[in-house]
């Protein structure tokens, strides 16, 4: 597998053999600012894009289909549309939470998304506790959204920043219950481990029941913790118009609806790593051609593919079904998931303890 | 019988019930679409023949003027301007349509105009792009 | 010709409270009247639900500058709305009314439209807002005999009140509910109607009887076969026309063509209200098949205009019989998809059973018909109770359930397209021969006399109340909107629910905003 820390090491030699170790320091953290920042507008647009086009099939739709081919250029209209639109500010609004909240959302989401491995070597956050800076960081949206609620002065938006706050927590704790459970299983909190432990076999497959178990909990409460259909409840559109960024226009609005389509991109990831593999492609023992084969395929076009199978299998699960009531979130979630994924850790224990596993 | 299910149970059935939702998504992920191209498929386009688009005088020699469909009209879409002119060659007095003037815009496509015409005068026909950027446009003189 | 029992106003609410005592509980129709000369007054359509039996009651007051009558709100609770609506047409005020407020005009409108004496330069189009008001008035009677005029606050300053709509995605039009929560549950609801009100009675007062037809294609625009073979049933049976069988059997046929049109509309919305809008496009899909079916034809997908005086249009398409029936077979199988990615569900399930219950005898006094009062056990299909058109002669059931909840009301109408379907299925093939019109005279004058005509909509019944003095214009032309007790329950219906529970609540019940304001 070709290594990109090849790449990253020769900058950074580079950059060493002409500027001071500081200068360069910091010329490489512009450099990856910027790279990440790039990566996650493309990101946002390819995942607006496909929820487009994967909606309007599942509704026996096209999609978009008239500005250039198969739709593609509407997206840069919309961007440029998103940008150009006035921001507008609501009267007895708090001006200062209303428009600060937009970017604590985007921070969050950012922060997390820097911790996806892309490739070998291909990550930019990778130390010790990475899973748990993870979870940590991406919780911080949910400060976003109260805010926006709060400072909009608008009583649709605070219904739906409450109901976020409510849901967002709850979903927290079987999300990070099952990536727990995978740990329990590799030991490590690293996302480059993580992957690396999985060269002879994903997890979903060596952890078998347990980890399939806690795949499907992580997919439903990580779909619920970026508020996404059925759990869309914070912006539930047929009953508080837009939730939490009603009062919202312009780019403030667009930083939120990119921050939604990347957090679900961020979950996706993050189940890809943990459960899939990540960019370690698929092995199987004993097929040494195959494995060959597979390994000519780059890494991160293993992740994307495999992370955008995720998304596709969320968005599957969202164009499905119809949007929960709010106490039936927190039962779903504090009647089955929970306990489920407690359970389920410890059936995971087990199974580590007697190496059940593969 | 639903309420004695077990917490098991209750599951189960859920998941069950949801699985045959993703079942039915699914398929129709991958039947054929059901768009209709509009601008692009003019061509193809189908409109029943009896589609009311507007109103329109194929023939105005077949006017006689005798505001019949003004009087039906509910909305006062229809203004008829006549006049009487004699007939040089029998010297009878006759009334000629001079004007026939229809608001598109406050049409109600009722269709009591067409029914009321006691010479099959005015028609509706399927056209039916009928935007205009101007409220003036949508007043028509159909006899010319 | 209708035989009406006139009431003298001081005894009235006793006479009405003897004839509900009697079995009479569901009032039918409550319209407002200026008689000129002779005053104003009410006339109330009231029916038996057991024998099916019908009485009309009338009462009339000649005190012009501040007509007072006596409510009977506390007897048929529909009667409130009602009330508000005859209060706003005629500025009869009724004693002992909760809540005397306008129902559909502003609340700063001068004068009382439907009556004659109206005087239409009083009112120039308001380029202000409206100021709603958290107070209404009513009037008391004291012990000695003498009015007073009480106010009474709607909603302290307080309560956490939100508007759902009058633009709002889940109220299906410019319906507008002013809601008091309680962290997420409601505690009180407050309708605003009249954002799409056009006023149609008073300007059926001034159109012939072939114009008024026209307009009540607009009323709900997803009954408009019913709605106007309401108006035509209604002055035909005035003029004594009889129409053929072939109209008859075509009638029918287009009747529940729409009712099905109707219905998957109502499970497209109530999918979308309920958030699977994947579902929305399914039953959009299926509708359009109906939809080509019916231009092909009337020449209108929304808006028919079919139905006339004594006959039809125009005969059906001629490939008609043959894409109904590939429309039968198609949808058979496709309503099963429907249960399947809906019914189904555990969420849609969750979310729909055991919320807002109505009672059946809430249903029968609201007058809360269609799908909505059939859920909570009332048989009060029009198509039974009084058969009009050829369904005497089809076998039909009609579809009861007993919860009265939202599940109930949406089970009620799934199934009742089945039956729709049978309902075509028997008659498609058995289209006599006839003429499609008969001849009337070029202008139809309609005899003396007062004359009622209900269809079973599809939401429920729609009626036509036509006061003639034998002209060629009705004297006084009233709609029964099907929409209109549906509304009216909704307070009732969602108190202590949630507010994810009003959108369920308010996708089932399934009221069309055109028809309610008229």
């Amino acid at each position: 597998m070709f290594d990109f820390g090849i790449i990253t090491s020769w900058i950074h030699e580079f950059l060493t053999s002409y500027l001071p170790l500081g200068l360069a320091t910091f010329l490489e953290c512009v450099l990856v600012g910027v790279c990440i920042i790039l990566l996650y507008v493309v990101i946002a647009v390819i995942m607006i894009y496909m929820e487009r086009k994967v909606c309007a099939a599942f509704q026996c739709r096209l999609g978009p289909n008239r500005v250039g081919p198969w739709g593609t250029i509407q997206l840069i209209c919309d961007m440029i549309k998103m940008l150009t639109k006035e921001i507008i500010s609501v009267r007895k609004s708090d001006k200062f939470l209303y428009n600060l909240a937009p970017f604590i959302v985007i921070l969050a989401s950012v922060m997390a998304f820097s911790c996806l491995p892309f490739g070998r070597g291909m990550s930019v956050l990778d130390f010790n506790v990475g899973v748990f800076f993870l979870m940590a960081s991406s919780s911080i949206g949910v400060v976003g959204i109260l805010l926006a609620g709060w400072g909009s002065n608008n009583k649709y938006s605070l219904i739906g920043a409450m109901r976020s706050g409510a849901q967002m927590i709850s979903y927290e704790l079987s999300a990070s219950l099952s990536l727990l459970t995978i740990i329990v299983l590799t030991d490590t909190m690293q996302f480059s481990e993580i992957v690396m432990r999985q060269q002879d076999g994903w997890f979903i497959f060596k952890g078998h029941i347990p980890a399939v178990i806690a795949f499907v909990v992580y997919l439903i409460a990580g779909n619920a913790e970026v508020n996404r259909g059925p759990f869309d409840l914070p912006e539930a559109e047929s009953e508080l118009t837009a939730g939490y960024h009603t009062e919202y226009s312009g780019m403030h609005f667009g930083l939120f609806y990119v921050a939604e389509f990347v957090n679900l991109f961020i979950i996706a990831g993050v189940a890809t790593t943990i459960f899939l593999g990540g960019w370690m492609p698929l092995h199987v023992s004993g097929l040494d051609g195959f494995n060959h084969i597979m390994d000519l395929i780059p890494g991160f076009i293993w992740f994307f593919g495999k992370a955008f199978f995720v998304v596709w299998l969320l968005m599957w699960m969202k164009w499905t079904f119809p949007r929960l009531r709010i106490d039936q979130i927190l039962t779903l979630e504090w009647r089955y998931l929970i306990p489920i994924s407690l359970v389920n850790l410890l059936v995971m224990v087990i199974v580590v303890v007697f190496k059940l596993h593969f | 019988m639903e309420r004695n299910r077990s917490y098991l149970g209750k599951l189960f059935h859920g998941i069950s019930t949801l699985l045959t939702g993703f079942k039915v998504t699914g398929r129709e992920f991958f039947t054929r679409k059901v768009t209709e191209e509009y601008p692009d498929n003019r061509d193809t386009l189908q409109i029943s023949p009896r589609f009311r688009g507007r109103l329109s005088m194929p023939d105005p020699q077949k006017c006689i003027a005798c505001g019949l469909c003004q009087i039906n009209c509910p909305n006062d879409t229809i203004k008829v301007v006549s006049q009487i002119i004699t007939d040089e060659e029998t010297g009878k007095k006759r009334k000629v349509l001079v004007s026939y003037d229809y608001d598109l815009g406050a049409c109600m496509f009722c269709q009591l105009c067409v029914n009321a015409c006691p010479h099959d005068a005015i028609c509706f026909t399927t056209e039916f792009e009928n935007a205009v950027y101007d409220r003036e446009h949508l007043k028509l003189t159909l006899n010319k | 010709m209708d035989n009406i029992i006139t009431i003298d106003k001081y005894d009235f609410h006793d006479v009405a409270l003897e004839y509900k005592e009697q079995g009479y509980d569901f009032l039918r129709c409550l319209t407002g009247m200026d008689w000129g000369e002779d005053g104003l007054g009410a006339v109330y359509h009231l029916e038996n639900t057991l024998t099916q039996e019908n009485v009309v009651l009338k009462t009339k007051t000649t005190e012009l500058s501040d007509p007072i009558l006596l409510s009977v709100c506390d007897i048929w609770k529909g009667a409130e709305f009602y009330e508000r609506e005859i209060f706003d047409y005629f500025g009869i005020r009724f004693l002992g009314h909760p809540d005397m407020r306008r129902l559909f005009l502003r609340e700063d409108w001068v004068g009382h439209p439907l009556r004659k004496d109206y005087d239409f330069s009083l009112n120039p189009l308001r380029m202000t807002n409206e100021v709603t008001a958290d107070m209404t008035q009513n009037i008391e009677v004291l012990k000695d005999g003498s009015v007073i005029k009480k106010r009474e606050v709607l909603f302290d300053e307080d309560e956490y009140v939100i508007n759902i709509g009058p633009q709002h995605p889940a109220t299906h039009g410019v319906l507008r509910f002013r809601v008091s929560l309680e962290g997420e549950t409601i505690k009180k609801l407050d309708v605003h109607c009249g954002y799409i009100h056009r006023g149609i009675e008073k300007m059926c007062e001034s159109l012939t009887y072939p114009q008024t037809l026209a307009l009540s294609d607009r009323l709900d625009y997803l009954a408009a076969h019913h709605n106007r073979h309401a108006l035509c049933m209604c002055i035909e049976k005035a003029m004594g026309i009889e129409v053929s069988e072939r109209v008859q059997y075509i009638r029918t046929i287009m009747d529940e063509l729409q009712r099905i049109d109707s219905h998957l509309l109502f499970y497209s919305c109530a999918c979308m209200d309920l958030g699977a809008l994947t579902a929305f496009f399914y039953g959009f899909r299926d509708r359009e098949k109906i939809l080509d079916i019916f231009e092909a034809t009337t020449g209108g997908r929304l808006i028919q205009n079919y139905y006339t005086i004594g006959g039809l249009q125009a005969d059906i398409a001629p490939d008609f019989v043959q894409k109904v029936k590939e429309f039968i077979t198609y949808m058979r199988p496709t309503l099963k998809e429907y249960h399947d990615v809906f019914t189904g569900n555990v969420i849609m399930q969750g979310r729909t059973k055991g919320v807002g219950v109505l009672s059946k005898e809430d249903a029968v006094s609201f007058g809360a018909t269609g799908g909505t009062g059939r859920a909570s056990g009332w048989a009060c299909d029009v198509r039974k109770r009084h058969p009009y058109a050829v369904y005497d002669i089809v076998q039909f059931d009609e579809i009861l359930y007993t919860e009265g909840d939202c599940f109930s009301r949406y089970m009620v109408r799934m199934k009742e397209i089945e039956q729709s379907l049978n309902i075509i299925e028997q008659l498609i093939d058995n289209i006599p021969d006839g003429e499609i019109q008969v001849k009337m005279k070029p202008i139809i004058k309609v005899p003396e006399g007062s004359y009622y005509a209900a269809v079973e909509g599809s939401r429920g019944e729609f009626g036509v109340y036509l006061e003639s003095r034998g002209d060629k214009f009705p004297y006084r032309l009233k709609f029964r909107s099907s929409g209109l007790p549906l509304v009216a329950a909704m307070d009732t219906l969602c108190r202590d629910a949630k507010i994810a529970d009003l959108i369920a609540i308010g996708a089932t019940v399934d009221y069309v905003v055109p028809d309610i304001d008229r």
